[in-house]
Formats: structure tokens, sequence, C-alpha cells
């Protein structure tokens, strides 16, 4: 089954997040920052990086969209959806810029979610 | 200074008045004298001489007077004469230099009123006119940083709103995914725990609701609600709309039909806006109704544009509150929104959104027999030839 790497910096929405997901049968692995989600992109070992980014858009010590960028620069092209609070954080330049697959507002439709994650992962 | 010379000759006047009267006076006296003495038979040709003289002295005293009077006259009516229009050139050079800055306040006072709080004028002319000129513009001044100071304070709330709705985003995510979570374990909780749970959710969802408008309506005062026109076509939008309604209207046992007429252009429009416009109406149609009311969405065009209305036969808004209904924070009748879970905020940010589309929103209602919602919204064929232009 395909792997999920999920970042915010809410414990609770992050266990959220990882329950329904593996409910759904993903594996998920989390990080509570940009900067974990870099170190989990480096430390994993090849083939086994994750087939998709669910990052939160705002987080301390460095944002989804930060990391994202970061990674971008680095090459990495796994699809990514960014989670924000905003009703419209579909900005169209960072999507494109960025690659970003698709934007999940808060609070989250969960059928919705999953139904753009099958999408991505298949 | 002519002035002047009218009263010179007025004073003059009076003087020679009197030095004739006392003139004539001592003349009667020396005549009366003279006929005393003709009375007494002392020298009666002397005396009849002197009366004669008195006669004559008199006579000329009065021509003398009449003459003098009418020169008199003369000086004081050209000395008036001059100085009346001394006074008005005076005059007309005082309104002259009255006239511009008082035409410059009057235009100044316009433009402020229309809403130029940089309007100012040149503070001049007479001591009067300076100190007019000085009050408005301290005026003028004091209304600008006002609104400087109402302007800061919307912003300031504006982004309150923003951050509020943001922050409250989180937990209010947490709450509804947990109670969601819970609920796909339905069918291990007891029908009581179900029932307080669906309560926990609905509530959720309502709270979200009124966190999505009050963001919607700071966006809206904050100049910042947009939208994305592109050609929509009519019938899907309301199909889809209708389609989202049909559960809860068949739950209420309403009739729910749709009418939209054939070949209506494309409009030009952001669907996802005029889908939230067209579910609010149709939402408040059920909402308010009761049970077994029959609602229709109705689409034709009307000249240019493209009229969507939402028509049902419920209790209908008397008229007071029909005037308010576009208001924030307005709600039909109390007794009804007990059960009704709207947040009073949807018809005012509906309004919001057509308006911004270039439309119309109105109501029209009679209690007792039923409500009417329209709103006209902008075909693609008619906005886009005044864009080329």
């Amino acid at each position: 089954m395909a792997k999920v790497l999920v970042a915010d910096d809410s414990e609770t929405i992050l266990l959220l997040l990882q329950t329904r997901l593996e409910m759904e049968g993903y594996e998920v692995e989390t990080a509570n920052d940009g900067q974990e989600v870099m170190d989990a992109m480096h430390a994993a070992a090849e083939g086994a990086t994750p087939d998709l980014l669910l990052l939160d858009a705002m987080m301390p010590r460095k944002s989804g969209i930060e990391a994202l960028r970061e990674l971008r620069a680095e090459g990495v092209e796994t699809p990514a959806l960014i989670v924000s609070a905003h009703q419209d954080a579909g900005d169209a330049d960072s999507a494109t810029e960025l690659e970003v697959s698709g934007y999940v507002t808060k609070p989250i439709d969960f059928d919705q979610l999953f139904s753009s994650i099958k999408q991505l992962t298949s | 200074m002519l002035t002047g010379l009218a009263v010179i000759g007025v004073g003059r006047f009076l003087q020679q008045r009197q030095d004739f009267e006392n003139a004539t006076a001592r003349s009667y006296q020396l005549e009366i004298q003279a006929r005393n003495r003709l009375a007494r038979g002392a020298h009666p040709e002397a005396a009849r001489a002197a009366i004669l003289t008195q006669q004559h002295k008199r006579q000329k005293l009065r021509d003398d007077i009449s003459g003098q009077t009418r020169d008199t006259a003369l000086l004081v009516g050209a000395g008036l004469i001059a100085g009346l229009t001394g006074a008005a050139l005076l005059f007309s050079g005082l309104i002259a230099s009255m006239r511009r800055p008082l035409e410059e306040l009057v235009e100044a006072s316009g433009r402020l009123a229309g809403g130029d709080l940089e309007a100012r004028v040149q503070v001049g002319g007479l001591a009067e006119t300076a100190a007019l000129g000085t009050a408005f513009n301290e005026m003028a001044a004091e209304l600008q940083r006002r609104a400087g100071e109402r302007d800061q304070l919307e912003t300031m709330k504006d982004e309150f709103v923003v951050t509020a709705s943001h922050e409250l985003r989180s937990p209010l995510t947490s709450v509804q995914g947990f109670a969601e979570l819970l609920m796909l374990e339905r069918d291990k909780l007891t029908p009581r725990q179900a029932d307080t749970l669906e309560i926990i959710l609905d509530n959720t969802r309502h709270l979200v609701r009124l966190l999505n408008d009050l963001l919607d309506l700071a966006r809206s005062d904050a100049g910042r609600l947009t939208i994305k026109p592109v050609p929509t076509e009519v019938a899907p939008l309301v199909a889809e709309v209708v389609r989202t309604m049909r559960g809860q209207t068949e739950a209420a046992e309403q009739v729910l039909v749709e009418d939209v007429a054939g070949g209506l252009p494309p409009l030009r429009v952001d669907p996802d806006r005029i889908r939230q416009v067209l579910l609010n109406l149709l939402t408040n149609a059920h909402e308010y109704c009761p049970e077994r009311a029959s609602i229709r969405v109705s689409a034709q065009q009307i000249g240019a544009e493209v009229e969507v209305s939402v028509k049902d036969d419920g209790p209908g808004i008397p008229a007071g509150q029909l005037e308010h209904i576009f208001e924030r924070f307005t709600r039909g009748d109390a007794g009804l929104t007990q059960r009704v879970g709207g947040t009073g905020l949807g018809l005012a940010i509906s309004k919001s959104l057509v308006e911004l589309h270039g439309g119309t929103i109105g109501a029209e209602s009679v209690p007792g027999e039923g409500s009417t919602f329209r709103i006209t919204l902008p075909t693609e064929a008619a906005v886009v030839p005044a864009e080329a232009t």
C-alpha cells in the first residue's frame, strides 16, 4: 500500500490524519514541521520514499510550502497536497511553481481527501 | 470723505436757516416799531419808508435763503450721490473680495460631501472669509483624520476576523474529525450515544458554516472577496444545486421543482460562488418552509441577463422584515429560527457575491402565500463585447 508522509504542527490533527489514513490502509509517516519533512525525505532509503506528501501550509520552523520549495529544488518529484486553514489557499502561482497537486481546506472533508490521495497514488 | 461733504452741507443748511429766521424776526421787529411811530404820528414819512425797507429786506432775505437752500441741497445731493457711489464701489469691491473665497468654499464643501477628504480652500480675502476658510480646513482635516482612524479600525476588524477564523479552524478540524471517526464506529454505539454524536457533528458543521460566512463577509468588507468569472451553463449548475438539496427536501417531504428554460445563453460567472448563492437560497426555502411545501427553481432569459428565481409557498416574510432581509444577522421569525440552522449571514453574502458579478438580488413575499427570491446574472454575450471595447 502507498506510503504517505503527513506533516502538521498540531499533534491532534496529526493523530486524526494518521488514524484515518491507516484505517484506509495507507502506511503513514509523521512530521511536526517542514524541517522534519526534509529530514525524513533525506533519511528515506532508495525506493522507500513516500508516495505522497500531505503538508500543512503553516508550520513553525519551516512551513510546508518552504519544505516543498526546497524539495522541488533538490529534484524531488513526489506529489504533494497542501493542507491550509484558508478557504482559498489555492494560490495559482505557487501551485504551478511548486507542482502542488491539490489543496485541502480545514476542516478536512475526508471523502474528498481520500479520493484525491487515491488518484495521486495509483 | 464724500459722505462727509453731505454732512457739512446739511450743517451749513441748518445754519443758514437759523440766520434767515433771526434776520426775518429782527426785520419784523423793526417794522412794528416803525408802525408804532406811524400810529403815534411821529415822522410819518420816515416811518412809512422804514416799513417798506423792512418789507423789502425780508423779501430779499427770502430770495437769498431759497437760493442758498437750493445750493446747499445741490451740495448735499451731490455729496450724497458721491457718497453712495463711493459706498457702492466700496461694496462691490467688498463683495468681489468675498465672492472668490465663498465660491471656493462652496466648491470645496461639495467635494468634501462627495467624499474627497483632501478638499481644502485657500485661506485669504477679508478677515471674515479667511476665518471661514481656516475653520473649513480644520473641519476637513478632522474629518480626514477620523476617516483614517475608522479605516484603520475596519482593517483591524477584518484582520481579526480572518485570524480568528483561521485559528479556530484547527481545533474545529479536530472536533469534527474525531467525531466523524467515532461515527465510523456507529454500530458499536448505543442509539443514545449515536444521537449525541449526531448533535455534536451538526453543531460542528454549523460552526464551520458560521466561520466561512464570517470570513466571506470580512473579505467582502475589505474588498477582498474575489470571483473568477468563466463561461458557465445555467442548467447543469441549477441541476447540481438541486441534486445537493434533494436529500434534505425529500426528508421534509417538500416538492423541489426544477424549471430551467431551454436555450439559455451561458453565464459569465464564478460557478463556485453562484452555486453558493443558489444553495443559500434553496437552503433558506427548505428551512423556513413547513413539510410538504413546494419549492421551485426557475431560470429564464430577461433581456441580456438570465434570471434565476427560487419560489416557495411557505409562510412568507412580513413586509417589515422583508426590507432588512439582506442585512447581516437578520433572520426570519424567531420562533422559526429555533429549528433553522442558518447563520443570519447567508443572504448578506449572497447579495455581496451577486453584486460582485454585476447582477442584482431581490425578494418579494406575501405572508401566508410564500416568497420569491430572484437573482439576475450577466451572460457571456453581454459581458464579452463590453470587455472588448
